[in-house]
């Protein structure tokens, strides 16, 4: 029994050696994968809003887990122009992200020259090393108005790129055209998208009739071109008398039951009233009584 | 002529020793120690309502979802309860069904001290009770709460009223009996009933105005308790979304206030030993008239919940499975069983009839009706049609604190002393009334 157990304690011995060996063996090559730098994925993107000022969107983002996530907190430098103008250092948020306004001191440049590049370099932190990404944009102007004359309602968009000193039609350009409503936007035309044609323009009849506007009936279009490889990204608005003003309702101001306490039914009080008055008639009339008791007993 | 004056010394010595027998009398030993528990109570549930105050109703379980909870709860038991006065007083009074008056008075002192404590606990209810007043300056006429508010301050009056005017006879019994009273309570009977010298003319107005109460009361009790009703039922919400609500609210109320009424039978009987007065033929009425509001309340129930349950509507789906397989359902099936069922299968036996069965039928259907009316106000606060989200966790469920039932338990502890300091001071049983009884039916023997 001695010798079984010993046996069986060098058996087990053995085992957990190469059980061991073999989990080393595999986690050596992870240990070392993991500490190798991650790659950081860095982009810019340039912003033109609606009567805003333009900037950059910086994002920091590396692929874990199979999935593309923020890097949150990573130092960046903007720089315009072959690293000639430094515009910005800065630090992403929790989301990875951060927003460069293009500075008032860049404008001599930025007026020099119809197309800029913006550079984008990351410093390396903890996991990550540093990286460079580049954005190519020519300047360009987004126009929208209506067609005067048309029979119905028609919406005209323009695209126009910089070129010299010169503003040209940018043709087959895509963009979109919305009505904003509830905090977002809702198509205007029955396309998704439009493009531009070779003079620039893009058309689209207006399929949202009656729609509600502000107190004078106003609604704000909006044309936006998202994510173009030349002219990035351009926002611009409208504002139009070709929503319906809405009418306060009346609901509370008539008299009802949901109404206030001074536009109760009449049908209501009167029935209230005559109740109460019914009721606490009888009880006067039986107080009367008691009254009329108690006199006959003094 | 000798037998003549014999009778007449007969019936001169059973009146002497009917009124002895149920004049009142002091506490005893036992008495004491029951009023000390009740008194205890009170303290604690003041003191709870004290921290209530300091802090706010954030000492209570309630949050936004769950708003009305136990003291709402509490409130509509004690207007349900409230109904008895209506039940055993008036209908009885106008059917003429003579056996009721020993029973009557303990009927009314339950109405009384009910009433009074669901008004108090509606206030209990309210985060602000500073504001009271302006339920009544800015009052809604539309709103059921201020018809609630109206029509239970008309019902406090009327049984109040119908309360004194029966009692006016037996005031003027008990301030002949001085030696059986005190200094204070002989005064509080001088000042509530010297006027009464039980002429025939006083008589005649009395009963006029107990008529006229009798028959105003029975429509103001029906209105006291459909209009609670109403403060859920003009909800759209599951559970309370129902046109069936005021009769449902009616027919409990019938009966968790004959079974309060059938208690008090018993434990009065007990103390006062008052068998020759309430007697089990008493008790064997009462329990048929038990029998029948037990069938009828189980009815409306089998109504409210078989309807929704067949149509089966998401939400209404969501709180009748919480009601009867889900965390509720240990409650539910209580009220339902406890509260109910095995009531009327006790009550159906002669048997079942006598008073100490009838006592025990009596508690289970007050308490099964307690817990019946919290399933009626929780459950549905908890099922709101659109779901609950981004909510901290205290909102998803409701538990009473301390606080709550505390004073819950405290008001329950202030309506029995309303009741107990009642039977110390007036007879609980209408001496006149018994003694005229009694007459007759020597006259008619």
């Amino acid at each position: 029994m001695k010798q079984y157990w010993s046996n069986m304690k060098k058996m087990n011995s053995f085992k957990l050696l190469f059980a061991g060996g073999i989990f080393l063996a595999a986690a050596v090559p992870v240990l070392a994968q993991d500490a190798e730098p991650k790659e950081l994925l860095s982009a810019i993107a340039y912003h033109v809003p609606a009567n805003g000022v333009p900037y950059l969107l910086v994002t920091t983002t590396s692929k874990l887990e199979k999935r593309l996530l923020p890097v949150p907190r990573v130092n960046f430098n903007v720089f315009m122009d072959a690293d000639s103008i430094i515009i910005s250092k800065g630090i992403t948020d929790a989301e990875g992200k951060a927003i460069v306004y293009l500075p008032g001191f860049i404008r001599q440049a930025w007026d020099a020259s119809a197309s800029h590049t913006f550079i984008l370099h990351t410093e390396a932190m903890k996991g990550f090393d540093e990286t460079q990404s580049e954005l190519a944009i020519t300047k360009a102007k987004l126009l929208l108005d209506t067609v005067a004359g048309a029979e119905a309602r028609t919406l005209r968009v323009r695209v126009l790129k910089l070129e010299g000193n010169e503003w040209l039609p940018a043709g087959d350009v895509e963009l979109k055209l919305g009505v904003k409503r509830f905090g977002g936007e809702l198509l205007a035309g029955e396309e998704e998208t439009l493009t531009t044609d070779s003079t620039g323009y893009a058309t689209a009849e207006f399929a949202r009739a009656q729609l509600p506007g502000d107190q004078a009936g106003d609604i704000i279009l909006v044309a936006r071109i998202e994510d173009n490889e030349q002219f990035g990204n351009l926002v611009t608005e409208h504002k139009l008398a070709w929503g319906v003003a809405p009418r306060p309702s009346q609901a509370g101001n008539e008299r009802s039951l949901w109404a206030t306490r001074d536009k109760a039914p009449v049908w209501l009080i009167a029935a209230a009233i005559f109740i109460v008055v019914i009721v606490w008639g009888t009880i006067v009339f039986l107080v009367m009584q008691l009254i009329q008791i108690r006199r006959l007993g003094t | 002529v000798e037998t003549t004056l014999l009778s007449i010394q007969d019936k001169a010595a059973t009146k002497q020793q009917m009124v002895e027998e149920l004049l009142p009398r002091q506490f005893g030993r036992r008495g004491m120690i029951w009023t000390a528990i009740l008194a205890a109570f009170c303290v604690v549930g003041a003191y709870a309502y004290y921290r209530q105050l300091k802090h706010g109703l954030v000492v209570t379980g309630m949050r936004d979802y769950v708003s009305w909870g136990i003291y709402i709860s509490n409130f509509v038991f004690f207007v349900a309860i409230s109904l008895v006065g209506s039940l055993i007083t008036a209908i009885f009074r106008l059917a003429n069904v003579a056996w009721s008056t020993p029973l009557t008075r303990i009927a009314e002192i339950i109405a009384v001290s009910a009433i009074i404590f669901a008004s108090i606990i509606i206030v209990v209810d309210m985060g602000r009770p500073e504001r009271f007043m302006n339920l009544f300056i800015y009052g809604r006429i539309q709103s059921p709460i201020l018809w609630d508010v109206i029509v239970i301050s008309t019902y406090f009056f009327l049984s109040i009223l119908l309360l004194y005017f029966p009692l006016l006879p037996d005031l003027k019994i008990l301030a002949r009996h001085k030696q059986k009273s005190n200094k204070l309570f002989h005064g509080l009977y001088r000042f509530l009933g010297s006027f009464w010298k039980g002429t025939a003319a006083q008589f005649r107005l009395s009963e006029r105005a107990i008529n006229i109460l009798c028959i105003i009361i029975i429509p103001v009790a029906f209105c006291i308790h459909t209009v609670t009703s109403w403060l859920f039922a003009t909800t759209y919400r599951p559970g309370w979304d129902s046109t069936n609500f005021g009769a449902y609210f009616i027919s409990g109320a019938f009966l968790v206030g004959a079974g309060g009424v059938v208690v008090a039978m018993y434990v009065f009987r007990k103390v006062y030993r008052l068998e020759r007065y309430i007697t089990p033929m008493h008790f064997d009425k009462m329990g048929k008239i038990v029998v029948l509001l037990c069938l009828l309340y189980l009815y409306f129930n089998i109504n409210e919940y078989l309807v929704p349950a067949f149509k089966m509507k998401k939400p209404e789906e969501q709180h009748l499975s919480e009601l009867f397989t889900g965390s509720f359902a240990p409650v539910f099936w209580f009220a339902i069983v406890v509260g109910m069922i095995l009531p009327t299968i006790m009550l159906l036996f002669k048997k079942g009839r006598r008073p100490l069965p009838m006592f025990i039928a009596g508690i289970m259907i007050v308490v099964g009706a307690w817990f019946k009316r919290y399933l009626i106000v929780t459950p549905t606060l908890l099922h709101p049609f659109l779901p609950m989200h981004d909510v901290p966790a205290s909102y998803l469920h409701y538990f009473p604190t301390w606080e709550e039932w505390a004073i819950a338990i405290g008001s329950l502890a202030g309506a029995l002393l309303v009741i107990t300091f009642f039977a110390r001071i007036f007879p609980v049983i209408p001496i006149h009334e018994t003694i005229l009884e009694q007459h007759e039916k020597d006259e008619q023997f």
